[in-house]
């Protein structure tokens, strides 16, 4: 274990550590674009430079690694000077086109240029090398090799995370530039986390672009639900509106965030998006669908069933469970779920489409009922007039429904969810737009943090399931969202 | 037209690359058993990334067919102070192209390039292959004349 000292501070470093990383533990930064902690060290941007007592040059601190007695200086005027010559030389040929942007606000170079630079530029605006301006490469990104730095993060991101290499540096010298493949797409499941980690704006989401200055947007820590593996996000909107979704890189389950999970924010404000009840695919207000459900359940009544989700939260599979026990007062209820759960691609995406398997099963162990095979037995038999669940867990019994066509009253968050023939859909509030607890594929608790409110008249799911027993004479007393855990233990 | 590798050079190919640990090692030798078969690396035959970014960074493959006879004047310092900037517009105007262009007939390709390590022996032109060394104008007119009927 070398110890060191930098800026004074002295650091015993694990080996191998580089001088950037026993620095960032020291809380000192030292300012990079090529480095990216996941990625391996390439050392080109030089950036990093930092200065070491009796080295004869400065050295880049992503690429050093820390020794004995070493004493190094990030803040020298040496160290200084070379960081505004860097910050000159990567602005030589950079159009300064932030007014028109979308990297402006989160741009490495217009913050270290801020920081570190300030100084204005030597060179002539009519001799900048031109590049061809934005273009899509593929779905989900716009390349810009004019705002290009070369730090080749991109390119060793789908070398190295994706490992698709659709980028290279092509030509060298002042000539080069990232490219791929003429007449390829930029499609590999992971694109986006290009956008993020591009310093400054060769790469933007084509999704994002001009939907929002980047100073506008407000954060908030949550949970993707795009499938089991329940990646940590980060929601980034601003007024009700979600703009985009960003990974929160963490040691257990991502540090990426992969296309698919990004794009999930849509649901929320697609044109399907059901803020009404739907009776036989007439939308009607909320009251007097929940008057129709509640009478043809109440119709049904022991003949009738319920099936919780994978796709909603404890909460929610919870306050099915009440319902199904307390109001129906039926045996035919199922919150049996298994999916051989893991991870698909060796990055990110699951086995299991749904995010929350796992955490219907302490809904089972509180509540019981019957298997999956069970109820879809007593579908197909023809012993259920009419079930109650939710849209996208229809999937999981579509055999038995079809053979037997119950009635089917699901809760809906877009229209585009409601299987065929259902005879009523209720809507519901998303969960970026309510709380709810998940657990991911490691048994990992995730809950949601709503970052936008429902539009007016959507609740909970739970909130819901407790007005559509009230309209059949039964309070299930569930008040709150506390309520509905009461009596289920999730470890 | 499409590009199309033939199965005597797939078999060639096959045997350059058990010469490295790593197949994709074999990438630049690869490329240059090509050149000397077609001329040039064609842009529709690259079908990864890489190997474009590979053809394009060096700046010895070509990138359009050349001609028969690739005449390369060093450009660099000895061979400039020797006398090369008048070679090449001695060749310049005799094959009625400019650097990078081949002449119609398909026979002579001229390019300049940096330093050929024969410095003592400056000015020199490399054709294909061979180099060219200590010449002057009446020498490069010769090896015209001399290249044009080895045809």
């Amino acid at each position: 274990m070398p110890t060191l000292t930098i800026d004074g501070q002295t650091i015993e470093a694990a080996k191998g550590t580089t001088l950037l990383e026993a620095a960032q533990q020291l809380g000192i930064y030292i300012p990079r674009y090529c480095y990216h902690p996941n990625l391996s060290v390439s050392g080109n941007c030089r950036m990093c430079l930092v200065e070491v007592e009796k080295a004869p040059k400065l050295v880049t601190a992503c690429s050093t690694e820390a020794a004995q007695g070493m004493a190094v200086l990030t803040a020298s005027n040496k160290v200084k000077a070379a960081r505004r010559d860097v910050l000159e030389f990567l602005l030589i040929n950079h159009p300064l086109d932030c007014p028109i942007c979308d990297q402006a606000g989160e741009c490495g170079l217009q913050n270290y240029y801020m920081e570190y630079s300030l100084a204005k530029s030597r060179f002539n605006a009519a001799d900048k090398v031109r590049r061809p301006k934005r273009r899509a490469v593929g779905p989900y990104l716009a390349l810009d090799n004019e705002r290009c730095i070369l730090c080749t993060r991109c390119v060793r991101f789908c070398s190295e995370v994706t490992k698709t290499s659709e980028l290279e540096v092509m030509e060298r010298s002042d000539h080069s530039y990232i490219g791929l493949k003429e007449g390829t797409a930029l499609d590999n499941g992971y694109s986006l986390n290009i956008a993020d980690n591009c310093p400054v704006g060769a790469f933007t989401s084509r999704d994002f672009r001009f939907k929002q200055r980047v100073w506008f947007l407000k954060k908030t820590p949550t949970v993707c639900l795009g499938c089991a593996t329940g990646c940590l996000i980060e929601a980034q909107h601003n007024e009700n509106v979600i703009y985009r979704l960003t990974p929160r890189p963490n040691a257990e389950t991502n540090t990426w965030l992969c296309d698919y999970g990004r794009m999930t924010y849509k649901a929320v404000r697609a044109g399907d998006r059901l803020t009404k009840g739907v009776i036989k695919n007439g939308q009607i207000d909320l009251k007097p669908a929940l008057r129709e459900a509640a009478a043809r359940m109440d119709e049904a009544r022991r003949s009738a069933a319920v099936l919780g989700s994978p796709w909603l939260s404890v909460e929610d599979n919870a306050a099915l469970a009440r319902f199904a026990k307390d109001a129906l007062r039926t045996e035919n209820y199922c919150f049996d779920f298994n999916c051989g759960q893991g991870i698909k691609d060796g990055i990110l995406i699951n086995n299991d489409p749904a995010p929350n398997t796992s955490g219907v099963k302490p809904v089972k162990a509180a509540c019981g009922g019957i298997t999956l095979t069970e109820l879809s037995r007593r579908i197909a038999a023809g012993r259920i007039k009419a079930v109650l669940m939710e849209a996208r867990a229809a999937a999981l019994i579509k055999d038995a429904l079809k053979a037997a066509g119950p009635r089917l009253i699901v809760f809906a968050a877009n229209t585009g969810e409601i299987p065929a023939g259902a005879y009523a859909a209720l809507p519901y509030a998303s969960y970026f737009e309510t709380p709810g607890t998940f657990v991911n594929y490691q048994g990992l608790l995730r809950r949601t943090k709503p970052p936008v409110e429902a539009p007016e008249g959507v609740k909970p799911l739970w909130a819901v399931v407790n007005e559509l027993a009230s309209c059949s004479g039964t309070s299930l007393g569930l008040d709150s969202v506390e309520e509905t855990l009461k009596g289920i233990y999730i470890k | 037209m499409g590009f199309k590798l033939t199965e005597e050079f797939k078999a060639k190919a096959e045997k350059i690359c058990t010469q490295y640990p790593r197949r994709d090692a074999a990438l630049i030798p690869l490329l240059l058993e090509l050149q000397k078969e077609t001329s040039y690396i064609a842009e529709e035959g690259m079908d990864y990334s890489r190997v474009k970014a590979v053809t394009t960074f060096y700046t010895m493959f070509n990138r359009e067919p050349a001609g028969k006879y690739h005449l390369q004047v060093c450009r660099n310092i000895s061979c400039h102070m020797a006398g090369a900037p008048g070679l090449l517009e001695r060749l310049r105007k005799k094959l009625a192209i400019a650097e990078g262009e081949t002449t119609k007939d398909g026979l002579f390709t001229l390019s300049c390039v940096e330093c050929l390590g024969a410095c003592g022996l400056a000015p020199v032109i490399q054709v294909n292959d061979k180099y060219f060394e200590n010449l002057t104008a009446e020498k490069v007119d010769a090896l015209l004349e001399n290249l044009r009927h080895e045809l």
